[in-house]
């Protein structure tokens, strides 16, 4: 290893620093989740409300909980469970996403919007 | 062609399917960020850009992700993710091979490209923006997962196993 490799790590350690401090920066704790499967918007729910959904993904159905304002999905198939593993999110830089199921649980804001009627 | 270049291709091809099919058996790395893997089998393609050329590496890398496909993960998303990964990573190594960067450093910046390349197709096949957050990570773990690679790639170079 010689001078140049360290410059080019030290160079990598800084871009990722940067890029996580910039995303997170961004990120804003969300109130509401939108569930998709593919492309497609499945549901709203409202994370103040503690409540468990039934979806139906690629290989059967994701349950979903919703508890203190945030959303985990709680059981799944899928190969690895990686989703469940995943845990609570309440951060829109944090989406689930299950690909082998294809569902796709985003986190946004409607802070700005009076009110959600449900 | 000759015949000793397509036993070389083979023989590499074939070196660097088993240590991909060895290593995605041990996939505890993507408990930690889901997509990430030590690559190990980017040592057989590092190898071939020093010992051969572009071209030779080009060719290892491109079956390699094909017969890992075929063999293992199947044709669907994985394998637009590996091919692209594959496919950035190498056309950067050859890029900073020419620099003052030891092999070390040329491997760090295949690993590297190796994620933005994942993360980029991931952006366009998924239509998501928010795989950009894994980036962060990714990056990170490339340093790691280069220097090792390199190290392994520098070691074996220097035993010239692969000599005519």
């Amino acid at each position: 290893m010689n001078r140049s490799d360290l410059k080019i790590i030290a160079f990598i350690i800084l871009l990722a620093l940067v890029l996580y401090l910039g995303l997170n920066l961004m990120k804003k704790e969300g109130n509401i989740a939108s569930i998709y499967y593919e492309d497609d918007l499945l549901m709203t729910v409202d994370l103040n409300t503690d409540k468990e959904y039934v979806v139906s993904g690629q290989l059967g159905d994701v349950i979903l909980e919703v508890k203190n304002g945030k959303i985990r999905v709680k059981e799944e198939n899928s190969p690895r469970h990686l989703c469940s593993l995943q845990g609570y999110t309440n951060s829109s830089s944090k989406p689930i996403i299950c690909l082998p199921n294809k569902i796709i649980i985003k986190v946004s804001n409607v802070s700005d919007i009076d009110g959600v009627v449900y | 062609m000759t015949t000793k270049r397509i036993t070389t291709i083979a023989m590499l091809t074939a070196i660097s399917v088993v240590i991909a099919i060895i290593e995605s058996y041990f996939a505890f790395l993507n408990s930690i960020v889901p997509g990430l893997k030590l690559g190990l089998a980017n040592v057989i393609i590092v190898l071939t850009l020093y010992r051969y050329n572009f071209k030779t590496a080009l060719l290892v890398s491109i079956m390699r992700v094909f017969i890992v496909s075929l063999i293992r993960t199947g044709f669907g998303l994985n394998f637009f993710f590996s091919l692209v990964g594959a496919i950035f990573s190498i056309v950067a190594m050859v890029l900073v091979k020419k620099t003052k960067l030891s092999i070390i450093g040329v491997s760090i910046v295949g690993s590297i490209c190796h994620s933005i390349g994942q993360v980029l197709i991931g952006i366009m096949i998924l239509d998501n923006n928010n795989i950009v957050y894994y980036l962060p990570y990714l990056l990170l773990f490339s340093i790691p997962t280069g220097v090792v690679i390199g190290m392994i790639a520098k070691k074996v170079l220097a035993y010239d196993i692969f000599k005519n």
